[in-house]
């Protein structure tokens, strides 16, 4: 007898999670199946991968064909979206450990586990902070390895479950909430009346993204491999890099520019770019979020040069550092200029005036509906618009003030739902820092590390800087937390939070009428 | 609370027989700070007289001007029948830095080889109850130990009227004024007028207590005072006075617990209303943290024994309820420790309490706006209303509140961005924390304290901004501030039209 049959709910077992995780899964297993191909050229860990792609396409079509979508409210959608994440960042940690890409002699079992689910996470959540480090130096990998960092961050950056969306036709009306769930921002804007459509001009848009960037990057003297793998991370503004030094490696001006542009790219709303391509039409320049995000980044860069040059930096060195290294926080991308530890892209060699300018970058990050993480422009103007209004209130207690985001009023019930997610972010940056520093890092590095995990920044703040391996800087324990928040600053927080709603609600249900037999029986 | 001006008020404005609600309030602002600075002066003055008294005459001269000058201008006020909430705001504002304007001035007087930026310094840290020491004071200089305990003893009563003042906007300020009883509840007095008189008295209690606890253990009378004074008010800062002693110790962490209290707290305590006093969350939690803090600070350090436990109560009290009593770590600190230290200075005591920070009220609204956003996202359509001492909280003091963390955050990275200038990036991160939340003193990453007195000028100046923002409770400052934009503002437009309008003239 076939033993899927015994599952509740008839011959297909109704669960919008397993069948969203198992589809999203078979992605996965095709991102390995792409890096075991680079592995077969390049010949070292091909056997893993493959391996690991077999074992991870097996999980994902079980699950797929087994389950069939079910309930479509929020806890379900959040479950879904959550689920897939975690199974993904899971199953996503299989290449290393197979490889045994951490397994350096000396770190215990656990450790490497860790290890690998860290860097698994770090991918797919597009954050690009890294365990690998001197102990363990990034070209010291095969090729196939490396092209399978980066391809986690691609798929993270625009989203798994858009992909789902995407193929999945029998999700019907709930690929909107899914999307919403797992896309940055409040809310997303249809490119077309259908929303898998819509996913798939989305992807459409990143793929052709990507493409622009690896050329570019070719033409500005990148070899094919590292133009290839540092397209993938920067169109997702992940930040991973093929190279210990990151983009410090080449030393190259004309890298950076491209690198530069492409990350603000990546920074800005997809469906600004979206409407650029499919209808012709630039806004950009009429988006007030937009105007916001380059006015931050144009006014944090002369700031942090002003400041490099008061400390004695050369002002074109002081340039070259400052725009690199606030765009890459200000985009959340997180590479790394530095050619060196101390060097003038080395952030944490500056002065502390500059970098706690920078640390205000890693709070806000890019725009909304893009591959960016942080607070977003967006939820800070809308904040100061409110926090502005409230003030105003009470010069003018009878007046009916509105809180504006360029010429549009924004709705009550979203600016309340704007102040509570600053709310739970803020409370998640310092309980988060508690929690890390209890675990043995100091104040700077643990706020640094929690608010570039939530921001899906990448380097931090003291020890965690970008030259620096995470594996230095935190406890096995504290790289746990950070890969938690990971998850939870990509998602947005809420996802990640109720995402065990559902699985609560359910097995509520299942247990209920044992509860109601077992209480009859105790009342007899 | 109040509102607005109405006609018949401005109508009554036009005709001279009150003034308009910003002119009353200012008025009132500048008579209450030049009237407190004052007698803070003559009493520093009549102190004086324990040692050498060469200070008397002079304090004795320019308090008893003050005063007069501050009599005069209360008599003078006319009143409206209302104060419009942000000229009570911005009076309250007015009335600390003023405050702080004059004690700074009588400290120069004091102390005339002090620099300027440094009088106005410590007379900010004291009258924001900050104690960020700037220089150790001469424990001969009677007149100047006593300015500085008074000053944080009065800056202590001063948040207790900025908590009455401002708490009704935060939905929390029932408990100490509501004619309306509503939801069951007595609270202190029907007016605020009664509250504040009821305020004075329950603090003055508190800090006999205080003295009397010292005095017992065995410090010298003189001390006793002083040391009570920067007790109750939460001030913490002990001006030449010792706080080695184990049995000093403990009497101070039990004034300083009882400072962290919210006074309505202490007053249903002391009038019989004890009654379901512990079912107050607030308090709940506040206890909470004196319980367990300790326990992980002791965690996290190596103390042991008595010794230990004593050394960690009293360094945690001094962080929960901002009083900032400095102690030098007796051992190695765990770099979560100071981290530690730095969250429970920013979250802060009871509200209506003398303390700082952000404190457990507005922490309980903001869990509590939390836990509705994610019920909200669950049900996206459901009313989800929070509640805040069985009542159902307005929209609008949830909102203000929400603001405030905002506000609270902008002026601390601000502060700390500024204080870059001339510190470390971990320093300047906790030099603003301590100065927004008005607790002293800074500690390094390994828990040692920070020297303040060896930081820039330009850095103390920079933290001075945060201090009396923190010490008001964010709003009124910034209200004040805007009202001052709106005032600049306006005046550079009216100047504008009125240059447009001669240039028009003069081309026709």
């Amino acid at each position: 007898m076939n033993p899927l049959h015994r599952l509740p709910y008839g011959d297909r077992w109704t669960s919008t999670t397993a069948s969203v995780a198992g589809m999203a899964l078979l992605f996965v297993a095709l991102g390995m199946a792409v890096a075991t191909l680079v592995a077969a050229v390049d010949g070292t860990d091909a056997v893993a991968l493959a391996a690991a792609t077999a074992v991870t396409a097996v999980v994902g079509a079980v699950l797929f064909h087994v389950a069939t979508p079910g309930a479509r409210d929020a806890a379900a959608i959040f479950s879904a979206v959550g689920t897939t994440w975690v199974a993904a960042s899971l199953l996503g940690a299989l290449p290393y450990l197979l490889a045994g890409t951490f397994a350096v002699a000396g770190r215990p079992w656990a450790v490497v586990l860790a290890d690998a689910l860290f860097e698994s996470v770090s991918g797919f959540s597009c954050t690009g902070s890294t365990v690998f480090g001197a102990h363990n130096p990034i070209e010291s990998h095969g090729s196939g390895i490396l092209m399978y960092r980066q391809l986690t961050q691609w798929a993270g950056g625009m989203g798994i479950v858009v992909l789902v969306v995407m193929v999945l036709p029998s999700l019907r009306s709930s690929g909107l909430g899914l999307i919403d769930a797992e896309s940055p921002g409040e809310g997303i804007e249809r490119l077309t009346p259908r929303i898998s459509t819509t996913a798939v001009r989305f992807w459409g848009i990143y793929a052709g993204f990507t493409l622009v960037v690896a050329i570019g990057l070719l033409a500005a003297g990148m070899g094919p491999f590292d133009a290839v793998a540092h397209a993938l991370s920067t169109a997702s503004t992940g930040g991973f890099s093929t190279r210990d030094a990151s983009i410090g490696h080449w030393d190259s001006l004309s890298i950076e520019v491209v690198l530069v542009v492409a990350m603000l790219i990546g920074g800005a709303n997809f469906t600004l770019h979206g409407r650029l391509v499919w209808t012709r039409r630039f806004t950009h320049h009429r988006d007030p979020e937009f105007r916001g995000y380059l006015a931050m980044v144009g006014a944090g860069t002369l700031l942090v040069t002003l400041l490099l040059v008061d400390d004695g930096m050369g002002l074109g060195r002081a340039l070259r550092a400052a725009v690199f290294n606030v765009v890459t926080l200000g985009t959340s991308s997180g590479f790394g200029n530095a050619t060196g530890e101390g060097s003038a892209g080395d952030f944490t060699s500056w002065a502390s005036g500059p970098q706690m300018v920078l640390l205000l970058f890693l709070v806000f990050g890019g725009c909304t509906g893009s591959t960016a993480g942080g607070v977003k422009v967006m939820r800070l103007r809308i904040g100061i618009s409110h926090a502005h209004r409230t003030l105003r209130s009470f010069r003018r207690p009878r007046a009916v003030l509105l809180v504006r985001h360029g010429r549009t009023t924004v709705p009550d019930h979203l600016v309340e739902r704007i102040a509570g997610f600053m709310v739970v972010y803020g409370l998640l940056v310092v309980g988060g820092t508690m929690v890390v520093a209890a675990l043995g890092t100091d104040l700077v590095t643990a706020m640094g590390g929690v608010i570039g995990s939530l921001g899906n920044m990448g380097p931090a703040l003291g020890e965690a800087g970008p030259t620096a391996s995470y594996a230095d800087a935190y406890s096995t324990p504290a790289r746990m937390v950070l890969s938690v928040l990971m998850l939870v600053g990509r998602l947005e927080i809420f996802p990640m939070l109720l995402m065990l709603v559902a699985p609560y609600r359910a097995l509520d249900g299942a247990t209920r009428g044992l509860r109601i037999r077992a209480r009859g029986r105790l009342g007899r | 609370m109040s509102r607005p001006v109405g006609s018949g008020e401005r109508s009554r404005a036009r005709r001279g027989t009150a003034w308009p609600s910003w002119a009353a309030a200012t008025t009132w602002a500048i008579s209450v700070a030049l009237g407190a600075a004052g007698l803070l002066a003559v009493a520093a003055g009549l102190v004086d007289l324990l040692g050498a008294g060469d200070d008397t005459a002079p304090l004795l001269v320019v308090g008893g001007s003050a005063g007069l000058l501050a009599a005069v201008l209360a008599v003078l006020v006319r009143p409206p029948d209302r104060i419009r909430d942000a000229d009570t705001l911005a009076a309250v504002t007015g009335c600390l830095v003023l405050f702080i304007v004059a004690v700074a001035g009588v400290l120069l007087l004091v102390e005339p080889s002090t620099a300027p930026a440094d009088a106005l310094f410590r007379a900010t840290t004291v009258a924001t109850t900050t104690a960020l020491e700037v220089a150790p004071v001469d424990a001969a200089d009677h007149a100047l130990r006593f300015l500085v305990g008074g000053a944080q003893w009065l800056g202590g009563i001063g948040a207790l009227l900025v908590a009455v003042a401002v708490l009704p906007f935060f939905g929390a300020g029932r408990e100490f004024a509501d004619r309306s009883r509503r939801g069951g509840r007595r609270p202190m007095a029907p007016d605020p007028a009664t509250a504040v008189r009821h305020l004075a008295v329950v603090h003055g209690l508190a800090s006999a207590v205080t003295l009397a606890g010292f005095l017992v253990v065995g410090v010298a009378p003189f001390d006793a005072v002083l040391l009570a004074m920067a007790t109750a008010s939460t001030g913490g800062l002990v001006a030449g006075t010792d706080l080695a002693s184990a049995a000093v110790q403990w009497v101070a962490i039990v004034g300083m617990a009882i400072a962290g209290t919210s006074l309505v707290v202490l007053w249903r305590l002391g009038v019989g209303r004890s009654r379901n006093l512990l079912r107050s969350t607030e308090l709940q939690a506040y206890l909470g943290l004196l319980v367990v803090a300790p326990a992980a600070f002791l965690l996290w350090t190596d103390g042991s024994g008595v010794d230990g436990i004593r050394r960690a109560v009293f360094t945690v009290t001094a962080a929960v309820t901002t009083t900032g009593f400095p102690m030098a770590p007796g051992g190695t600190w765990a770099p979560a420790a100071p981290v530690l230290l730095l969250g429970l200075v920013s979250i802060g005591p009871m509200t209506g309490s003398t303390g700082g920070g952000f404190q457990i009220l507005r922490h309980r609204i903001l869990a509590r706006v939390a836990v509705r956003e994610l019920l909200r996202q669950l049900h996206p359509s459901a009313i989800i209303t929070a509640r805040l001492g069985g009542r159902i909280a307005a929209e609008e003091t949830l909102a203000r509140v929400v603001v405030t963390q905002f506000l609270f955050v902008s002026v601390l990275f601000g502060t700390a961005v500024v204080a870059t200038a001339g510190l470390d990036l971990a320093t300047a991160l906790a030099a603003s924390v301590h100065a927004i939340s008005t607790a002293g003193p800074v500690r390094a990453l390994d828990g040692s304290l920070v020297d303040v007195g060896a930081w820039p000028t330009t850095v103390r100046l920079a933290l001075l901004p945060a201090m009396v923002v923190g010490r008001l409770s964010v709003y009124p400052a910034i209200v004040a501030l805007g009202a001052g934009t709106t005032l600049v503002r306006d005046r550079v437009r009216f100047r504008r039209r009125l240059m447009a309008g001669r240039r028009r003239r003069a081309d026709r």
